[in-house]
Order: C-alpha cells, then sequence, then structure tokens
C-alpha cells in the first residue's frame, strides 16, 4: 500500500499545518518541546497542544551559526534556525528538559534570542524540568516532584485554576489510545509481508507529534484500517532495524530504503521506542505519569540502562526477523555515538551484522551514505 | 607471596606521570633561575609528593579507584583507596608527556569512540583499553555534560568495572544540595560494599577540614590578583587546577597556595609582573589547554597578557561545615560539589555563569575574554556569542573564541593558538 499522497503523512513535511492553524484560531495555546521525556499527557489536560519541534526539510543553520559552535548538534542548530527565521511563531511556549547538552540550552537561546521577538510578546513562557540520568527509585522521588511543581508553575502561569483529575484521565487515556493505534501500525510494519514501509511509519510518528491527539487517533485509526486491507510488500530486501540520534529527515530514511533495504523496525525517537510504554489509570495519575516519562523505554541519555535497552533490541531483532542493524549519529551526538559503539560490540560478540556512521542532521554525502549503506546491505549473510 | 611491582602495575598510568614530574622537576630545578616559574617548580614539587604516595598505596595493594574530577578526591579519604581521576590523569599525562596521550585517544577512537567526545575520557578509556589501568570500582556525579553521561557506561559495560553514579541534579536550588548530599552519602556506602570496607565518615571530616584551610589562601591569592600588574603568574593557574584534582584533602595543597601567596605577596610589594610589563588583563572564562604548558610562559613574557582566571580558578566554592552533624556536612559537600568549577556553570542556566563573567571583569579590571571552546563541552557550545554580547555591553570588552581540543594538539595546534591571540592582541593593544 503506496501511503505517499496520504494528507495525515503529507503533514510531516512542513512544520506549521492546518491543525495547528485550526487549534490557535480556536485561541488555545501550543507547547513546544524537544525531546519525548515530556509529561504530554499534563500539557494535554492544562489544553495544551504539544508540538514536538522539528527542521524537517530545513537545510541552513547560517542564524543558528552565530549563537552555537560548530562542535554543536546539527539537528538543534537547524531547529534554533527555523524558530529565529519565524518557523516557529506559533508557540506560547517551550518546554525543556534536560535530555541532552544541545537540547537543553535551548532554553536560554529561545529566551535571549527567539522570544526577543515582538511576534512572543507575552506567550514567551519555559518551563523546564530536571529528569535524573540513572534509574534509581530516589531519583523517581525527584522527579515526581519535579512533575508535581510543574503542574503547579503550569496552572499558575496560564491562571488556569486546577487542573484536574478527571481531566489528566481523559488525556492519559487519550494518549495511551494514540500509543496503542501506533503500536498496531508498527506491527504491520514488523511481518514477513510488511503493510508499511519505514518512511511511511516515520512520516506518521511526525505528523502524530504535530496535532492534537484527537485529531491524530482518527486519522491512525482510518490508516490502520487502510494497511490491514492492504497486500503486504513481496520482496527479498534487507530487514533492517534502524537506531540512533534523532531522524526528522526523510530523505535519510529513503536513502536506506532506496540502496535496497526494508527499514523494518527502529530504536529512534521519532519511532518506536516512543510506543512502547503506557500510563496506568488506576490511583495517582500525576505520579502515573512521571511514572511512565521516567521508567519508560530509555534512551542513552540515562546513562545505567544500557542493558536493558540492550536487551530489548536483541528481542526486537529476533521478533522482527532483523537482517542488520543501521547505526547512525547526527556529527557531535555524543550520547548516540558512545552508545553506538558499545552496541556495535555487543552485535559483533552475537553475530549481529551491524553497520556504524556518522552523518549531518540534514540530507548530505547522501551518494557516499547510499554506496556505504549498499555495501553494508551486500555484506549480510 | 604478593608481588608489589605487579600491584602497582595495575596504575601504569601513574608511575608514567611520577618519572615526568620528577623530569620536568629536574629540568626546572637544573636549568632555570632559582625564582623563575616559581608555581610551576612549587607545583611540581607537591605533585611528586601526591602521586609518591599514591604509588606506594598501590604497591601495598590498596583498590584503585577511578573517580570524576566532579567528584572531589578528598571524599573518598573515607576509604583506604588510591584515588585515580580520570580526567585529570589524561590532561596532566597531556601537557607533560612529549608526545602527549594522542595515541591512547587514538586507540579509543578506533574502537569506535566519536572523535567528537571529550579528550579528557578518552584518554584514560584508551589506557584502561590498553591495559594501563585496572580499576576495582569507578565512581562519577552524573554530570557535568553529556560526555560524561555517554563514556562512562564503557568502563560499567565493557570493561565490567563496578561503577557507582550518585545522582547530581540540574539547578542549584535548596532541594537539589539536600538531595545531592544524600546521593553522595549513598554512593560512598555503596562503594564501600565493593571494595570491602566501611566509610570512615571523621577520616572524611578531617580531610574536608584540610580541604576547608585551602580555602583561605586561595582565596587571598584571587583577592591579589586584582592588583595591577597582576602578581601572580599564568602558570599558576594550570598548576592550580592539577592542584585541586591531586591533592584535595591533602597537605600539599594547603603548601602549594600558601606558597605562592607568599611569591604573590613578594610580586604585589614589588609590583613586579612575571612577564616583565602587563599589557593586557585577559580572564579565560573556560579552560586553558593542557597540551602545551608553554602558552601560560609565552603570554606573560611575549606578549605581556595576564590569565587573571580560567574556569578552574575562579572559585566559588564555601567552606563545608564539619563541625555540625553528618547531613549537615554532607550537605556540604553537596554545595561544594556544585559549585565546583565546570559544575557550576554546567548544572544551571547560562545567565549565572554571564553574571559571574561580567562581575569578575568588572572587578579584576580585565581587558578582554579569551573563550576556548573545547570540542568536547557541548554544554558551553551555545553561550559564547550571548556571553559576547553580555561583555561588549556592559562592559565594553571584547572576547575572543577558539575552537579546539584542550587536550590533543592535531585540531588547533599551538601556532595557530598562538597566531589567532597574536592578532587579538594588537587589536586591543
Amino acid at each position: 500500500m503506496n501511503l505517499d499522497n496520504d494528507p495525515f503523512l503529507k503533514i510531516s513535511e512542513s512544520i506549521e499545518n492546518k491543525y495547528v492553524q485550526d487549534w490557535k484560531n480556536e485561541n488555545k495555546k501550543v507547547m513546544g518541546y524537544y525531546c519525548t521525556y515530556i509529561p504530554e499527557e499534563l500539557f494535554h489536560a492544562a489544553g495544551f497542544l504539544p508540538f514536538r519541534i522539528r527542521a524537517t526539510g530545513h537545510e541552513t543553520d547560517e542564524l543558528a551559526d552565530i549563537y552555537m559552535v560548530r562542535f554543536t548538534c546539527g539537528f538543534v542548530r537547524l531547529t534554533l534556525d527555523l524558530a529565529l527565521r519565524g518557523g516557529y511563531n506559533f508557540i506560547d511556549g517551550l518546554f525543556i528538559t534536560n535530555c541532552c547538552d544541545h537540547a537543553r540550552r535551548m532554553y536560554e537561546l529561545y529566551d535571549l534570542t527567539v522570544f526577543k521577538k515582538e511576534e512572543f510578546k507575552g506567550r514567551n513562557h519555559r518551563f523546564y524540568v530536571a529528569l535524573p540520568h540513572v534509574v534509581t527509585e530516589g531519583g523517581f522521588q525527584w522527579y515526581k516532584q519535579e512533575i508535581i511543581e510543574l503542574k503547579k508553575e503550569i496552572e499558575e502561569t496560564y491562571q488556569l485554576g486546577n487542573i484536574s483529575d478527571e481531566a489528566l484521565k481523559n488525556s492519559i487515556i487519550l494518549h495511551n489510545e494514540n500509543r496503542r493505534l501506533l503500536r498496531e501500525i508498527y506491527s504491520l510494519r514488523i511481518i514477513d509481508k510488511p503493510k508499511i514501509t519505514g518512511s511511511e511509519f516515520l512520516q506518521i510518528s511526525m505528523a502524530n507529534s504535530s496535532v492534537p491527539k484527537e485529531i491524530a487517533n482518527k486519522e491512525l485509526a482510518r490508516i490502520l484500517n487502510l494497511l490491514k486491507n492492504s497486500p503486504g510488500i513481496e520482496d527479498t530486501k534487507k530487514r533492517i532495524l534502524l537506531m540512533g540520534s534523532v531522524v526528522d529527515n526523510l530523505s535519510f530514511i529513503k536513502t536506506i530504503e532506496e540502496s535496497g533495504a526494508h527499514v523494518i523496525s527502529d530504536f529512534l525517537c521519532f519511532g518506536n521506542r516512543n510506543i512502547i510504554d503506557d500510563v496506568k489509570i488506576e490511583g495517582d495519575l500525576l505520579e502515573n505519569i512521571a511514572n511512565r516519562t521516567y521508567y519508560r523505554m530509555s534512551c542513552p541519555r540515562m546513562m545505567d540502562d544500557h542493558e536493558r535497552r540492550f536487551e530489548y533490541l536483541k528481542k526486537e531483532i529476533k521478533r522482527a526477523k532483523i537482517d542488520g542493524v543501521v547505526m547512525q549519529r547526527i556529527n557531535n551526538c555524543d550520547l548516540h555515538g558512545c552508545e553506538n559503539m558499545l552496541c556495535e560490540h555487543e552485535f559483533k560478540d552475537l553475530g549481529i551484522s551491524a553497520f556504524n556512521f556518522d552523518r549531518e542532521a540534514f540530507q548530505t554525502d547522501t551518494n557516499r551514505m547510499q554506496t556505504r549503506i549498499e555495501a553494508f546491505l551486500e555484506m549480510i549473510k | 607471596m604478593v608481588n608489589k611491582i605487579e600491584l602497582e602495575n595495575r596504575m601504569i598510568p601513574y608511575k608514567i606521570l611520577l618519572e615526568a614530574l620528577e623530569n620536568t622537576y629536574e629540568l626546572v630545578d637544573f636549568i632555570l633561575l632559582d625564582d623563575t616559574i616559581p608555581s610551576l617548580r612549587i607545583g611540581l614539587k607537591y605533585l611528586i609528593s601526591t602521586i609518591e604516595k599514591h604509588i606506594e598505596e598501590a604497591r601495598e595493594g590498596l583498590p584503585i579507584v577511578g573517580h570524576h574530577f566532579a567528584f572531589q578526591a578528598e571524599y573518598l579519604e573515607c576509604f583506604d583507596l588510591v584515588p585515580v581521576c580520570v580526567e585529570g590523569t589524561s590532561y596532566i599525562l597531556s601537557a607533560l608527556l612529549p608526545e602527549g596521550v594522542e595515541k591512547y585517544y587514538d586507540l579509543m577512537e578506533n574502537w569506535g569512540h566519536p572523535f567528537h567526545t571529550c579528550s579528557s575520557q578518552k584518554g584514560v578509556m584508551g589506557m584502561t583499553l590498553d591495559d594501563l589501568f585496572r580499576f576495582d570500582a569507578i565512581i562519577t556525579p552524573t554530570g557535568p555534560c553529556d560526555n560524561t553521561y555517554a563514556s562512562y557506561p564503557y568502563f560499567q559495560y565493557t570493561e565490567h568495572i563496578p561503577t557507582i553514579l550518585p545522582e547530581m541534579p540540574f539547578l542549584h536550588e535548596e532541594k537539589s544540595y539536600h538531595f545531592y548530599g544524600q546521593q553522595i552519602k549513598e554512593g560512598l556506602i555503596k562503594l564501600g560494599k565493593i571494595i570491602g570496607q566501611e566509610p570512615d565518615w571523621d577520616k572524611m571530616r578531617k580531610a574536608l577540614e584540610m580541604d576547608n584551610k585551602s580555602l583561605k589562601p586561595q582565596l587571598e591569592l584571587f583577592e591579589l590578583k586584582k592588583a595591577v600588574p597582576c602578581p601572580v603568574e599564568n602558570m599558576f593557574n594550570a598548576m592550580s587546577a592539577a592542584m585541586s584534582v591531586f591533592a584535595a584533602g591533602k597537605q600539599e595543597k594547603i603548601d602549594y597556595y600558601n606558597d605562592m601567596l607568599e611569591v604573590a605577596k613578594f610580586n604585589y610589594r614589588q609590583k613586579k609582573h612575571h612577564g616583565g610589563e602587563e599589557k593586557i588583563r585577559s580572564i579565560w572564562p573556560y579552560m586553558l589547554i593542557f597540551f602545551d604548558l608553554t602558552l601560560c610562559e609565552w603570554l606573560d613574557r611575549e606578549i605581556g597578557m595576564s590569565v587573571l582566571f580560567d574556569i578552574f580558578n575562579y572559585n566559588f566554592t564555601e567552606l563545608v561545615d564539619t563541625k555540625s552533624d553528618l547531613d549537615t556536612m554532607f550537605y556540604g559537600m553537596a554545595k561544594k560539589g556544585m559549585d565546583f568549577p565546570m559544575m557550576r556553570q554546567s548544572t544551571d542556566f547560562y545567565y549565572s555563569f554571564i553574571d559571574d563573567c561580567v562581575n569578575l571583569a568588572k572587578e579584576y579590571q580585565a581587558d578582554c575574554f579569551i573563550f576556548t571552546v573545547h570540542i568536547g563541552c557541548k554544554q558551553f557550545g551555545s553561550v559564547g556569542q550571548i556571553l559576547r554580547e553580555a561583555l561588549r555591553d556592559e562592559v565594553g570588552i571584547p572576547l575572543l573564541m577558539v575552537d579546539l581540543d584542550v587536550g590533543d594538539q592535531r585540531m588547533t595546534s599551538m601556532q595557530v593558538l598562538r597566531d589567532k591571540i597574536n592578532m587579538f592582541s594588537q587589536t586591543l593593544l
């Protein structure tokens, strides 16, 4: 089934979209955020549209270069550049966590550059949550307190009164349903005759983070029905799992596919890693939201959780019948660079074919990259 | 019978370090006049004494424990162990060995470590990969940077070294100090279980008291730097950083600062500048380079530029309260740890860093800032321009930014660095 022209997937190709405009026209607010370590349900319950900041299609960082040195992450530089050019004028606030050194500094840079613009007068609120770097009970208690304080801060900043338990529960149900739908779609990606490609799944995931979840769920259900009734892809292409730094660049994943592979599975934040865990709906709801965000399947910013991530990868490789793993990092991404290093050796010990390389955030050097990927695919036994 | 050589060979780089320190000291002592580069002469003397003791302790079979520079060595004094500062070891060897430690960076990069990570950790990682270190345990706070989160798992998951990770929260708030204090305590208890020792808090208290004593002469030295010309030579900064890391909680650190204070007082009375004439007063808000310490002398003598501070030398830590109960002491240790150079700036927003810089510039009559943008430190990668704007608007002084790797001469060579500083200086004079 070819979803190339599906209107929902098309949303991923731009930043602002008609659903955001409709939302704003109703005088509702949009909260920009960088990393999937966000208590999204809380912002939704407070009446916000959480919008994940990305820079799909944006290929210049001249303005951001003024503020960020060349050793910083190309993805974050592109997003700042886009924001400086007005690409994110529609946001009413910014949520930041200490996910990585590049993204966390957007707290100050938006304050001192982007939010200085006239368009942001009165809409320049920023929220910061300190997320621990190890997974422990003590760390969870810390994080829970941060989320409690965040709720209070949101309520006070926007004079919302109390964000009710009912609103939280509705948001949790909505977001759990969203993840369930995405998981179902994902399950059609990893079957023997996949019904959806890796690039299509990436588009769905990006679109999903750019529209209200109420809309997304309807669209995901529609796409799921289409996919269920479609024939699978029959060919003998190699089945790849893609992992590493954030990918918001469709051309990159398409390059892998055009090299002769199916990106059957992934371990990316715009992808599978973000839909694995749900929020419980019994008990203390705010604690449940904190629990999911803190204990969820981690990324390498959690420095003591490598074993759990690798165990998950091993299981997923088996479940999705993966032939080889492509590990990539955006240049200067220390977290994924070192995680990929560890995984590369561990895959080798297990006899799993793996290819590890670095790239720019936007598409460049395509021919060389494609040659290297083709060579890797040929080497897979 | 236990072979003592085998025991000390668990930390071969420290033996290399001792030899390098002794050779450098010998050169300084034989070749230079008595009063030349006193900070180097004094610093080397005390470093030799510290490292000799550590090697002796290794020979006695004490456990070798690697620690992040931000987990201060005096905290480890509650045990009988040999502390090895991961970041300090890479960089002091980078400074003292004629060939640097680039071969260990290369070893690690060949193993898959990205080129853009911090060389301070890459060096000791490479040495461990080469079996030159055999750590019994490693302890690091979860800070200050992505490189710490990214690189230390190598020790834990590949080298299978028990690794303890006290959680250091982001943001300087009361709750952070209480939380981190508890984390330090729990971390030390865990470490004790790994090495089979009970923590002796009284012993640690004494080490903290020793470190408290070193703060007074240190702060007096900083006061003297306000004088024009600056009576403290540039090399002091490099040696002071080494003393803070390797001799924390030890008599050697107190002696170093006391001796340097005497030198500085003498220079102050004589209105003497180490390079002859002070033409430019600079602040380096980040690091000096480590791969070639001759930069300090070159700046003093050839350019007439005083380095009033680098990041390891504008110290905002407070005395740790050792007289009250244990929890108060851990609270003080946490506060000190979070205010430690580089941690203070990395575990908070940029605002306080910029304020510190502006205040220092005014208070110390700086003419310029030189910002070495280290490839490893992504947490500082977005501050250069906003700091430049703040200094321009609030103090009216310029900032030079230089991209480099402070521990690897191949990225930006000494010659390139000198050329840039030379040209920048001409615009100031």
